[in-house]
């Protein structure tokens, strides 16, 4: 019914060990791709123009939002209909992007998260990430429990948000602005992340602890004081309480005709609140006059 | 600390955070450069509140008021924020050198790519 064409997007700095292994995986499993050279000083771009890879080079380096920006506009302007953020590192697996495009049917962002199913483990690192999930659920009322993941998948409708809008990197604070502000319906499917086999991250104790103030305050207060982006596309009564019932409604057709059944089976949405988190939702006067129409109005 | 200096410092926290939100409001601060000036409005808030701070950091430094122990630590975050900014500047001023130059070669590329008509 709906073959969803996807573009992989792979912002690429100093990745001369593995972009070339990672980019034949990507080939192997058939899907677009568009490597995004950001400014590498080493072999990566002549990596890539000797196999023929699709790179785009950026003369400069921008950093990884600068670069994956980039490749938005790029996903917009040929026309995809969904993007997905995916490392060149090898630490993502091109078998979970079919999953990840198969869920982004009914939702705008859907992550590759490493701990739908399997615990996260008590690290430093790892602490990181829940306060992060933490400060996402206090002000989104969402649960996301791999809010750091790098693989992502995201609809035309953020498409076109991230590819022409300002601080909309690829970070966990965007994704609680595209929720609270745009309405963004995000879903996380289980999937696998190697650990890194070569070069250094480039994160040390001093740019974990900057990292984590900013998306902190992004997210705790800066977010409230952004733009709202409205929700032109998104269908009326699909948020609150009454948009939770026809959201089971449509997905249990959807798995009675069979169609997208791996969707709705690899597919664990992020849990909306109950009525016992009432500060973290406020429902603006859109969702308030959205909830009215409903009530008159047949369930898609 | 005075009262009148306490009240001072919380209207000027208050209107940095305010000035700052405005601008990221319509897209003009990218939120990575304005958290400085939110943490700094975030501290002189502290400050207000918590006038013994400043008045134990001023007697530890054997400085004589708390209200000359503010202008010389405001003084010095000023001067390590300019020069963090001029050394940004000078980043930005050689990165656009960079992109100019890739775009005027690049654009020269594509002429000297097509072929030329007269014989």
């Amino acid at each position: 019914m709906n073959t969803r064409r996807p573009l992989l997007i792979v912002p690429a700095y100093n990745e001369e060990a593995t972009i070339a292994e990672v980019i034949q995986g990507i080939r192997r499993e058939g899907f677009d791709y568009v490597v995004v050279n950001d400014g590498s000083t080493d072999a990566t771009l002549s990596i890539c123009r000797e196999a023929g890879f699709n790179v785009i080079d950026l003369p400069v380096n921008l950093g990884l939002a600068g670069a994956f920006q980039t490749g938005m506009i790029y996903a917009c302007r040929h026309g995809y209909d969904c993007a997905v953020q995916f490392d060149a590192d090898k630490q993502h697996r091109p078998e979970y992007v079919s999953a990840l495009v198969a869920a982004v049917a009914d939702h705008d962002i859907v992550i590759g998260s490493r701990f739908v199913e399997r615990k996260k483990p008590r690290t430093l690192r790892m602490a990181g990430s829940r306060l992060i999930s933490f400060a996402i659920r206090l002000t989104t009322g969402r649960t996301l429990k791999d809010p750091t993941s790098g693989m992502r998948c995201f609809n035309r409708r953020m498409m076109e948000l991230l590819a022409y809008g300002i601080n909309v990197g690829p970070e966990p604070d965007t994704l609680a602005y595209l929720i609270r502000s745009a309405h963004a319906r995000v879903c996380e499917v289980q999937v696998t992340v190697d650990e890194r086999s070569a070069g250094k991250s480039y994160l040390n104790m001093k740019t974990s602890i900057a990292y984590m103030v900013r998306i902190l305050l992004s997210v705790l207060l800066i977010q409230f004081f952004r733009k709202k982006l409205g929700a032109a596309e998104v269908r009326q009564g699909e948020t609150g309480a009454a948009g939770e019932s026809a959201r089971t409604r449509r997905d249990a057709a959807g798995a009675a005709t069979g169609a997208a059944s791996g969707a709705s089976a690899a597919c664990a949405p992020a849990p909306t609140p109950t009525a016992s988190a009432p500060a973290a939702h406020a429902p603006t006067a859109w969702t308030a006059g959205a909830a009215e129409d409903l009530a008159g109005r047949e369930a898609l | 600390m005075t009262v009148e200096l306490r009240i001072i410092l919380v209207i000027v926290s208050f209107a940095t955070a305010a000035l700052m939100l405005r601008r990221i409001r319509r897209s003009k601060v990218r939120i990575e450069d304005s958290v400085f000036w939110i943490v700094l409005s975030g501290v002189i808030l502290l400050m207000s509140i918590f006038p013994q701070i400043a008045d134990a950091c001023a007697a530890a430094l054997h400085v004589y008021d708390t209200a000359n122990f503010l202008f010389l630590f405001f003084i010095f975050v000023l001067l390590v924020k300019l020069f963090t900014m001029s050394v940004h500047m000078s980043q930005l001023e050689s990165k656009l050198e960079r992109t100019v130059q890739a775009q005027a070669l690049h654009a020269k590329e594509g002429e000297d790519e097509t072929p030329r008509q007269d014989a």
